[in-house]
């Protein structure tokens, strides 16, 4: 239950601060000061933001290098992971020197969470996080993207797995590691 | 809150409830059929018009009340008799969710929890199982988290004073402290890959190494956000109206406080030095020089106060951390207990094949029980789990801060009028998506 007069220490204001025209002036300058700064807003359809390599956005199945068709060997790994179960797949043999590929596959991207735990577990580079992020639909259907759709050759994500060979690798085989000053010495 | 004592069977006990449940059960049905599809209900008492009462419903979609908190109040007047929270609009039976997926494949899933520090939730699922593991996680990796955890902190608790300001009629520093968390999700975005839904952390360490873009994107965001913090207190922390409105208002005891079970922030801000870091540091935290603010008052000013106090800590906490990060792996380099490199899945059979038993059996962790807590923005975040000794949690229950504080409501308006619940709820700073699970 509330009192009127919890016992509290109440904070003692001087006299300028209790006449509060101060501070008013105080509190327009700051905003006043804030119309010369730079422009934080961006007009978001004219000026599109260009996503850094890290960025995870719509997964995509990359082509082999000699375009012959995907890398995919449909092994099932990055449905079994896919928390929201978003992947599904139907294996088949082909003549590519993989000897096996999905006939079917697909990911509903609607389900999709964008975690990136199907690139990580892939066993073969086949499924990365691209760059898109701009994605709509305008029917349910639409939504569920199948395997034309999801596939790009390998130069359209080149900069993401450049990127996870340096960035999600053991130490031995990363470049150059950001450090602290401490750590240098 | 003194608790009665009654001596039952010559042991001294809690006194039982002045009402029966099953009479409770019947006011509290009383009141909900009256209030059905209604905002407001007037109940007169004994035909005297004189004696009634309103009982309004605040929420559950209510601007002020942070998500989907519904609040069936009890007014006479403008004067707040009784308030009762009603929770689980936002209910999506995480824990149970849990029971089915592997340790590793919930982990996205505990980003949704207290969906304004993301980092903290990874972080904390992350310790627990590795504790129950009794892994031995690389330094790196603790760094990267210890950064991301306080900047999540600082994150959180920068929604929870500008929508605080908000609610008490300040919008414009709302304003400033979005674009701040805007840069801040530009911190998360450069160095986990998405900006809100984080899922970063893995058991036994962290996704992906920090970059130095990224370090030194932080380190000049620090400098800016050190200076507008100051501003902001030069402009709020002694102003006269927000006091006057803020003072004494919601106010809890250091008794109450215990006895409720509050944690955080809302703990400190009664007078409780109790803060995680320090009691029981977990990962690197006791290698940071940190104070723990503590103020004694107990009303929704002190609340205010202490998170800003608590930006500056974390603030200081970066820096350091910054400085020492050192050099290594950011992932145990044991195949039985973390994700294979990358480059050994490529090349070796044997990676390959834990590869796929890690994805399908999910980690192999010891028969047994584990709770392990962490100091979350909002409080004590801890997971309890009991693990069979296979790859899926046999039960996984979340204590989370939101929960606990939401108790504290009732006692902290009643009484009170019917404005200050807005500024009580944007004080106490519960996060429906965690408070609900
Ligand atoms: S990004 Fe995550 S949710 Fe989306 S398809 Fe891959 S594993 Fe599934
Ligand atoms: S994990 Fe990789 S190789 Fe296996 S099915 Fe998925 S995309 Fe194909």
């Amino acid at each position: 239950m509330q009192t009127k007069n919890p016992p509290i220490k109440r904070i003692k204001l001087s006299f300028l601060e209790r006449l509060y025209l101060p501070e008013i002036f105080k509190g327009m300058a700051y905003t006043f000061a804030q119309m010369f700064k730079p422009k934080f807003t961006m007009s978001y359809p004219e000026v599109k933001w260009k996503p850094k390599p890290v960025f995870r956005g719509r997964p995509v199945l990359v082509e082999r290098a000699d375009k012959t068709g995907e890398r995919c060997v449909a092994c099932g790994l990055c449905a079994r992971v896919c928390p929201p179960l978003a992947i599904s797949m139907q294996a088949n043999e082909t003549e590519l020197p993989q000897e096996r590929h999905p006939i079917t596959f697909e990911i509903n991207m609607l389900r999709c969470i964008y975690c990136g735990y199907c690139e990580e577990v892939c066993p073969e580079e086949a499924i990365v996080m691209s760059d898109e992020y701009d994605i709509t639909y305008h029917t349910r259907q639409k939504a569920i993207m199948d395997k034309q759709q999801l596939l790009v050759p390998m130069e359209k994500v080149q900069a993401r797995l450049d990127f996870l060979r340096e960035y999600k690798n053991a130490v031995r085989n990363a470049a150059e590691q950001a450090v602290g000053e401490d750590a240098k010495k | 809150m003194k608790h009665e004592v009654e001596l039952i069977d010559g042991v001294e006990s809690l006194a039982k409830p002045k009402l029966d449940t099953a009479t409770r059960f019947e006011k509290r049905k009383k009141i909900y059929q009256a209030l059905e599809d209604r905002d407001t209900t007037v109940l007169v008492d004994d035909d005297d018009p004189l004696e009634s009462t309103m009982v309004l419903n605040m929420g559950p979609s209510h601007p002020a009340t942070h998500g989907v908190l519904r609040i069936a109040l009890k007014l006479d007047g403008e004067t707040i008799v009784a308030a009762v929270p009603e929770l689980g609009y936002l209910h999506r039976a995480m824990e149970k969710l849990a029971e089915n997926k592997t340790y590793h494949e919930w982990m996205p899933y505990s980003d949704r929890l207290d969906y304004m520090s993301p980092y903290s939730n990874n972080t904390a699922l992350c310790l627990a199982v590795e504790k129950l593991g009794d892994f031995k996680v690389p330094e790196r990796a603790q760094y990267i988290r210890t950064i991301a955890c306080e900047i999540a902190r600082i994150s959180s608790h920068l929604l929870s004073i500008g929508s605080m300001l908000m609610d008490s009629g300040a919008v414009t520093i709302f304003l400033y402290t979005f674009q701040e968390r805007e840069e801040i999700y530009d911190v998360f975005d450069m160095l986990t890959g998405a900006r809100f839904t984080v899922s970063h952390c893995r058991i036994g360490g962290v996704a992906s190494d920090i970059s130095q873009e990224c370090v030194d994107f932080i380190k000049n965001w620090l400098k800016e956000f050190k200076k507008k913090l100051s501003d902001w207190r030069k402009l709020v922390d002694r102003n006269r109206i927000f006091i006057e409105r803020l003072e004494g208002v919601g106010y809890i005891s250091k008794e109450d406080a215990i006895a409720i079970g509050l944690t955080g922030p809302n703990l400190r801000a009664s007078g409780v030095a109790y803060d995680i870091r320090r009691a029981e540091p977990y990962m690197i935290y006791d290698r940071f020089e940190f104070n723990t603010p503590v103020l004694e008052n107990g009303d929704c000013y002190s609340r205010y106060l202490i998170r800003m106090l608590e930006m500056e800590e974390s603030v200081k906490i970066i820096e350091q951390a910054l400085k020492q990060l050192p050099k290594g792996d950011v992932r145990i380099d044991n195949a039985k207990q973390a994700y294979a490199w990358k480059g050994e899945i490529y090349h070796s059979m044997e990676a390959l094949i834990h590869d796929f038993m890690m994805t399908h059996e999910g980690l192999q962790l010891p028969k047994g029980e584990i709770y392990h807590a962490i100091e979350a923005p909002k409080g004590e975040l801890g997971f309890y789990i009991q693990s069979d000794g296979s790859g899926f949690p046999w039960r996984l229950k979340i204590r989370s801060p939101s929960f606990c504080n939401l108790q504290a409501l009732p006692q902290m308006v009643e009484g009170g009028m019917i404005s200050d619940v807005v500024v009580v709820i944007g004080s106490l700073d519960p996060v429906m998506g965690e408070a609900d699970k």
